[in-house]
C-alpha cells in the first residue's frame, strides 16, 4: 500500500469528506491526522456510518489542479 | 455473443431491506405509524447487504418504493455525491436546501449535486405507494457548488429511440462526471447495438419493465448487466413493451 501524501476518504453513507491534510477541528481531529490513527469506532460526524464505510478518493476539488501528492488509489 | 467482462445481477439477487418508519429507524424513515420503505440495492448499499461495491463511479441503485402515506426519507445531510431519482410510479415530494420543493410524477426525474453540503428529504403524501430509483454518482471534483435540477422523461415522443436524460447531451441534465444515464421505451422487435464512449466506459443495463435480451442473456423486469471492456453490445427487444435504464460510466 502507498502510504505517501494526504488520503482523502468519502463516506459511503452521505459523501461527508475526511482529508488528512484538513483533519476536522471542529471536531477535534488536528490537522494532518492520518486516517489510519483515527480510532476503529469513529463514525461520520454527520450520519454514522462506521469508518469502514468509507472509501478512499483521488477526487480533486472545485477549482483545485489534481495534486499529484494525493494518494492515487481507487478503494481502501 | 458477449465480448469484454460482464456481471448479470437477477432481480431477486439484489440486497434487500425493509425500513419501518417506527423502531431503530423512525427518525430516518418518515411517516406514520406504519409506513415502510421498501429497497432493493444492485450495490454495496451502505452496510446493508454484500454484494459489488458499485460499477465505475455508481455506488448506489436502488429500486425503493415508499409505502403509506407520509413514507420517505426525513430531512438529512449529504456531501459530494450526485444523487438522481427517476420516478416510475405514484408522486414523490422532494424539498432540498439547494431552495426547491418539487413534487415529481412517473416520467419525472431530478439530479441534486450535494457538492459541498445541503440536506433533502423525500416523502410520498399520497396513498398511492410511490416506487423511484435512486442513483447515486461519485463526482469528478469534491465540494462543489450544490445544485439542483429536474426534467422529464417523454416515453410517447421518444418510443423506440434510447434517449439520454442526464449526461453531456443536449436535452439531458448535465452532471460533473464522465457519466450519462438513457432509457429506451420499446415496443418494437429490434436489435441494437450499443456503442458505449470508449473501452473504458462501462454500461449498468436495468430493465424497468419487460423483457430484453442483451448480448445473448435474457433479462427480465429488475434483472441488469454490467458491460465493460467492450467496444459495443446488443440490445435485443421484442413487439412486448419493454423499459430500460442504461447507466454509462467511466471505468
Amino acid at each position: 500500500m502507498a502510504d505517501a501524501g494526504p488520503k482523502r476518504l468519502m463516506c459511503l453513507g452521505c459523501g461527508f469528506l475526511y482529508d488528512e491534510k484538513l483533519g476536522l477541528p471542529e471536531h477535534g481531529i488536528a490537522p494532518g491526522t492520518r486516517w489510519a490513527d483515527l480510532p476503529d469506532d469513529w463514525v461520520c460526524p454527520d450520519c454514522g456510518t462506521p469508518k469502514s464505510r468509507f472509501e478512499m478518493v483521488a477526487i480533486p476539488y472545485a477549482g483545485e489542479t489534481p495534486d499529484p501528492g494525493v494518494a492515487v488509489a481507487e478503494r481502501l | 455473443m458477449m465480448t469484454g467482462s460482464y456481471f448479470v445481477l437477477r432481480a431477486s439477487e439484489r440486497g434487500y431491506d425493509r425500513l419501518a418508519s417506527t423502531g431503530p429507524n423512525a427518525s430516518y424513515v418518515a411517516g406514520h405509524p406504519d409506513a415502510f420503505i421498501t429497497r432493493h440495492s444492485s450495490f454495496n448499499f451502505h452496510e446493508y447487504q454484500s454484494g459489488r461495491a458499485g460499477f465505475g463511479k455508481i455506488r448506489v441503485f436502488g429500486d425503493e418504493v415508499f409505502s403509506r402515506p407520509g413514507c420517505g426519507y426525513n430531512m438529512h445531510p449529504h456531501h459530494n455525491f450526485l444523487i438522481a431519482a427517476f420516478i416510475l410510479k405514484g408522486s414523490l415530494t422532494h424539498i432540498n436546501t439547494m431552495g426547491r420543493i418539487d413534487v415529481l410524477g412517473p416520467g419525472d426525474y431530478y439530479l441534486a449535486s450535494f457538492g459541498s453540503g445541503g440536506k433533502h428529504c423525500e416523502l410520498n403524501l399520497e396513498t398511492e405507494d410511490m416506487n423511484a430509483i435512486y442513483l447515486w454518482v461519485v463526482p469528478d471534483r469534491l465540494m462543489l457548488p450544490p445544485t439542483y435540477a429536474r426534467s422529464h422523461f417523454d416515453a410517447d415522443a421518444t418510443r423506440n429511440r434510447i434517449t439520454t436524460l442526464i449526461g453531456n447531451h443536449q436535452g439531458a441534465l448535465p452532471i460533473p462526471q464522465d457519466l450519462k444515464v438513457s432509457r429506451l421505451v420499446s415496443d418494437r422487435a429490434q436489435t441494437r447495438i450499443y456503442l458505449p464512449t470508449s473501452p473504458a466506459h462501462g454500461v449498468y443495463t436495468f430493465v424497468l419493465e419487460g423483457k430484453i435480451g442483451c448480448d445473448g442473456a435474457t433479462l427480465e423486469r429488475r434483472d441488469s448487466i454490467g458491460i465493460w471492456d467492450a467496444d459495443r453490445f446488443t440490445i435485443e427487444t421484442a413487439a412486448e413493451a419493454a423499459d430500460v435504464l442504461f447507466v454509462e460510466t467511466i471505468m
